[in-house]
């Protein structure tokens, strides 16, 4: 057990004017889950694309693999010696089937002129017996779940006779059930001997898969410990460097008037009967497994996919939103949750994209804008949600996942609507920034904002509503004041 | 067997399909002239041109590029070809063939080039070198028609194959259908079984993916645009065995036409996707269509809004129906 597959030291990556990895080390051995952990903007996802041979590291570095220097030159090469990435958008081929997807990769790497499709069909059969897992080999994958497609994506790394499987925030898109399952896999991985190396914010999944803990912090190497002696406030102050507990904001405020009524809102195939009211100054949390509807009240209600049937009133206005825009005006904004597709402009500055919704308010009567406003509020901004490097001038493709989320927040909660909606706000964000995230939405209400926040996390419930809704397969199943709630009440009422 | 309907019907294939047969059905009613097999060889011989084009675009299609040039490369072709049996009326029609096809190969291999060296979008690139090759070929030509091509060729043209009795008269299949099939059989062969075919679909679909999987993306990409000029070749000798002699002009804008084929038959614009399969159901149904206008005298201008508005709607269906696809939302079990 104690050989080593892939043993790095010395590693840096400099970009232009930021030093994400200095110097660090990395050793993963075979039947070993290894986590990488740290804040957002570590330089994690900067090592795993250092380690797939997408980006080269720079001079000096060493990289051992089964004790043999090596370099990376394309990310074949990486994919030759045993290191395989399950990446956060799979990068499978989508209009392909199944089988194509999984088996293609031996025909390409022979070098083979003609492909053969038995051979492949049998190639995409044996690697999912392998991981003992039920998908049409001939779906196109496309028509997939989420959770199947990051199978077959598993699936095609094993069929490429991986030593080493690097998974970057795997669980982020799965519903609880999903995620019992990739763990399943992921102990079947473990024990057929494969090197795991693998990246996530969620502590309570990093202490239930992982082996060992190497963190970084700030693109430096912190250390690296057994997963077994080490508590979770010890892995967060190696993290962060300082210590944070966790607060629990409940019912300090003053509760307003309500200014969002919904009654028996209902959505064919999507939810049922949803009926709940917003106070202005408070917090209610939504939560349940993925996959319970709580995303679709929220778009119904932003007029994104309108409901089928129900009242929605905002004040004591009766309204039917069609469009987002008919939404903004009557003050209700919604942050959707998944950040890359929905809501950053990818080649713009940090400074555009914050802005983007604002920019007539920094405009004067001619529609010219005042730079200097617009940059003292971006800073401010930026300084209030730790973006990492904080200059505005970065592009928000630059930028590591948890800061463009940081960047996405601030932009739409700087539109200071009456009703905000926000959606797994915390998504891949550090857990110091998640407690700066949850201070920002607190205070949204305690300056008058009504906040509905939909969590599948249930301590960032606990910690940052007033009120608790709990939903089940497109139906509330509870809804509770958040005063001595516990995890297994709400998991229940989630659950059966 | 509900599971196979199901595929039927959800595949785009049979909703082509079943436009065809209700427009033949609606056509013959005008005009029983329309659904014989002589009529059938007719339409098919003179769209055959347009039909091998179409099947050099779809894989330029699926790799997620386009081809505006077809047009002026068929024209070059034809003219060198024209100009090569005027002086060399002793040749003959393999070396004909072979000319015509390496000239297309030519033009492409220009395209590809443009595309993968200098990253020059395949819109503007292909726009670009059809304007200029157009511009020279006409200049060169000064517009005038080619004619007096040789017996041996102009014979070859006539070629048919079988007797088939057909409203009085025993007709063959013309050997510029046999072009068609032969190439039909040829382009899926490639996209089927060949590691450059899969490399199309894997490029259409995701690029990055793609390169990561060690598809050679350059090459892949130029091939694309070689196979596209050499089919642009092919039926330029097709052309001139049909019409007998050489019009520069006829074939500009032609290009939009061979793209309207191409995504009748299912291929997307936007990468990915398309079949051998569809692009002959698309060339039918074009052939249906222009063939029908006729028949139920729509004038000549009217025509050509009438593709116009064709190639329009199913581009836009085609781009609109991938957007809301991406836009589905997750379909959630309530509870009852
Ligand atoms: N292409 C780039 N150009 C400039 N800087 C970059 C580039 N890519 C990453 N960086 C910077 O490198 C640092 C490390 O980023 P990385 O994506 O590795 O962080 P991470 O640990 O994965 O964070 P997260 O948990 O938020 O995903 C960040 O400061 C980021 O801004
Ligand atoms: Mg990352």
């Amino acid at each position: 057990m104690d050989r080593v597959f892939l043993e790095i030291s010395n590693v840096s990556k400099t970009f232009p004017g930021v030093k994400a990895l200095d110097n660090v080390r990395f050793d993963i051995r075979p039947g070993e889950v290894h986590a990488l952990v740290g804040e957002n903007g570590a330089g994690k996802s900067t090592l795993i694309k250092i380690l797939s041979g997408v980006q080269p590291p720079d001079e000096g570095a060493k990289i051992l693999i089964e004790g043999k220097e090596t370099q990376f030159a394309h990310p074949i090469d990486a994919i030759k010696k045993g290191i395989s990435v399950i990446y956060q958008d799979f990068a499978l081929f989508t209009n392909l089937t199944v089988a194509e997807n999984i088996g293609i990769n031996e025909t390409i790497e022979q070098k083979k002129k003609v492909v053969s499709w038995r051979a492949i069909q049998k190639k995409a059969k044996d690697a999912l017996d392998f991981l003992n897992v039920q998908i049409d080999p001939n779906a196109i994958v496309e028509n997939l779940s989420v959770a199947k497609q990051q199978m077959v994506a598993i699936a095609s790394a094993v069929a490429q006779d991986a030593k080493m499987i690097i998974m970057d925030e795997p669980t982020s898109a799965l519903s609880r059930g999903e995620v019992e399952r990739l763990y399943e896999i992921i102990d079947l991985l473990k024990e057929k001997n494969m090197a795991i190396m693998f990246v996530s914010h969620k502590m309570d999944e990093l202490f239930r898969v992982s082996d060992r803990f190497t963190v970084f912090r700030d693109g430096q190497y912190v250390g690296t410990t057994d997963a077994d002696k080490i508590t979770e406030e010890e892995l967060i102050a190696m993290m962060v460097g300082r210590k944070i507990e966790v607060k629990r904001y409940a019912n300090l405020e003053e509760k307003g008037e309500v200014v969002l009524r919904v009654e028996n809102l209902s959505k064919k195939g999507n939810f049922k009967d949803i009926s709940f009211e917003l106070h202005a100054g408070e917090v209610v949390g939504f939560t349940g497994l993925v996959g319970a509807g709580r995303s679709e009240v929220a778009q119904a209600i932003f007029g994104i996919s309108p409901a089928d049937s129900g009242v929605v009133r905002v004040g004591d206005e009766e309204v039917h939103i069609a469009n987002p825009a008919q939404a903004l005006e009557k003050g209700i904004a919604y942050i959707p949750e998944s950040r890359q597709t929905q809501g950053l402009v990818l080649p713009k500055t940090i400074a555009d994209n914050i802005t983007l919704p604002l920019l007539r308010t920094f405009a004067n009567k001619l529609g010219i804008i005042n730079r200097e406003k617009q940059m003292s509020a971006v800073d401010e901004w930026i300084k209030m949600l730790d973006v990492r490097p904080n200059d505005p001038t970065m592009l928000a493709m630059q930028l590591s996942g948890g800061n463009q989320q940081k960047v996405v927040l601030a932009k739409w909660i700087s539109t200071k609507a009456r009703i905000l909606i926000v959606d797994e706000p915390t998504n891949g964000v550090d857990i110091g920034a998640k407690d700066e995230i949850h201070k920002i939405l607190r205070q949204l209400a305690k300056d008058g904002t009504a906040v509905m926040v939909i969590s599948s996390e249930l301590p960032e419930i606990l910690s940052v509503s007033d009120r608790i809704v709990v939903m089940r397969r497109g139906r509330i199943t509870a809804q509770m004041d958040n005063d001595a709630v516990t995890q297994e009440a709400i998991m229940q009422k989630a659950l059966v | 067997m509900q599971k196979v309907w199901k595929n039927l019907t959800k595949s785009k294939e049979i909703s082509i399909l079943a436009i065809i047969v209700v427009l033949a059905v609606c056509i013959t009613i005008v005009n029983p002239n329309f659904l014989t097999v002589s009529n059938f060889f007719d339409i098919m011989r003179s769209n055959s041109i347009y039909g091998i084009m179409a099947l050099g675009m779809l894989p330029v299609l699926i790799s997620g590029g386009i081809d505006l040039s077809v047009s002026s490369t068929i024209t070059l072709c034809a003219v060198v070809m024209g100009k090569f049996l005027q002086a060399n009326p002793g040749s003959n029609i393999v070396v004909a063939i072979l000319l015509c096809m390496v000239v297309g190969a030519l033009a492409g291999l220009v395209n590809g080039l443009l595309v993968t060296k200098f990253h020059i979008p395949p819109i503007v690139a292909t726009l670009g070198t059809q304007t200029i090759v157009m511009a020279a070929v006409l200049f060169y030509t000064n517009g005038m028609w080619i004619s007096g091509m040789p017996d041996w060729f102009l014979s070859f043209g006539d070629i048919q194959f079988g007797a088939i009795p057909s409203a009085g008269k025993v007709v063959g299949m013309p050997i510029q259908i046999l072009f068609l099939i032969l190439v039909g059989i040829a382009t899926w062969l490639i996209l089927k079984y060949t590691l450059m075919g899969r490399g199309i679909y894997a490029v259409g679909g995701n690029v990055q993916s793609a390169t990561r999987v060690g598809y050679n993306v350059s090459r892949v990409t130029t091939f694309v645009y070689i196979y596209s000029g050499t089919l642009a070749g092919l039926a330029a000798v097709t052309d001139i065995l049909i019409v007998k002699q050489i019009d520069p002009n006829t074939f500009s804008g032609c290009e939009l036409d061979v793209i309207a084929i191409a995504v009748l038959g299912g291929a997307s614009v936007m990468g990915g996707i398309g079949t051998v399969f569809g692009t002959f159901l698309g060339i039918i149904l074009m052939a249906v269509i222009k063939n029908g206008l006729v028949l139920v005298r729509v004038s000549s201008y009217w025509q050509k809004v009438v593709m116009g508005i064709i190639i329009l709607v199913t581009i836009s269906v085609d781009v609109i129906n991938r957007r809301i696809e991406k836009a589905r939302l997750v379909h959630v079990d309530v509870e009852e």
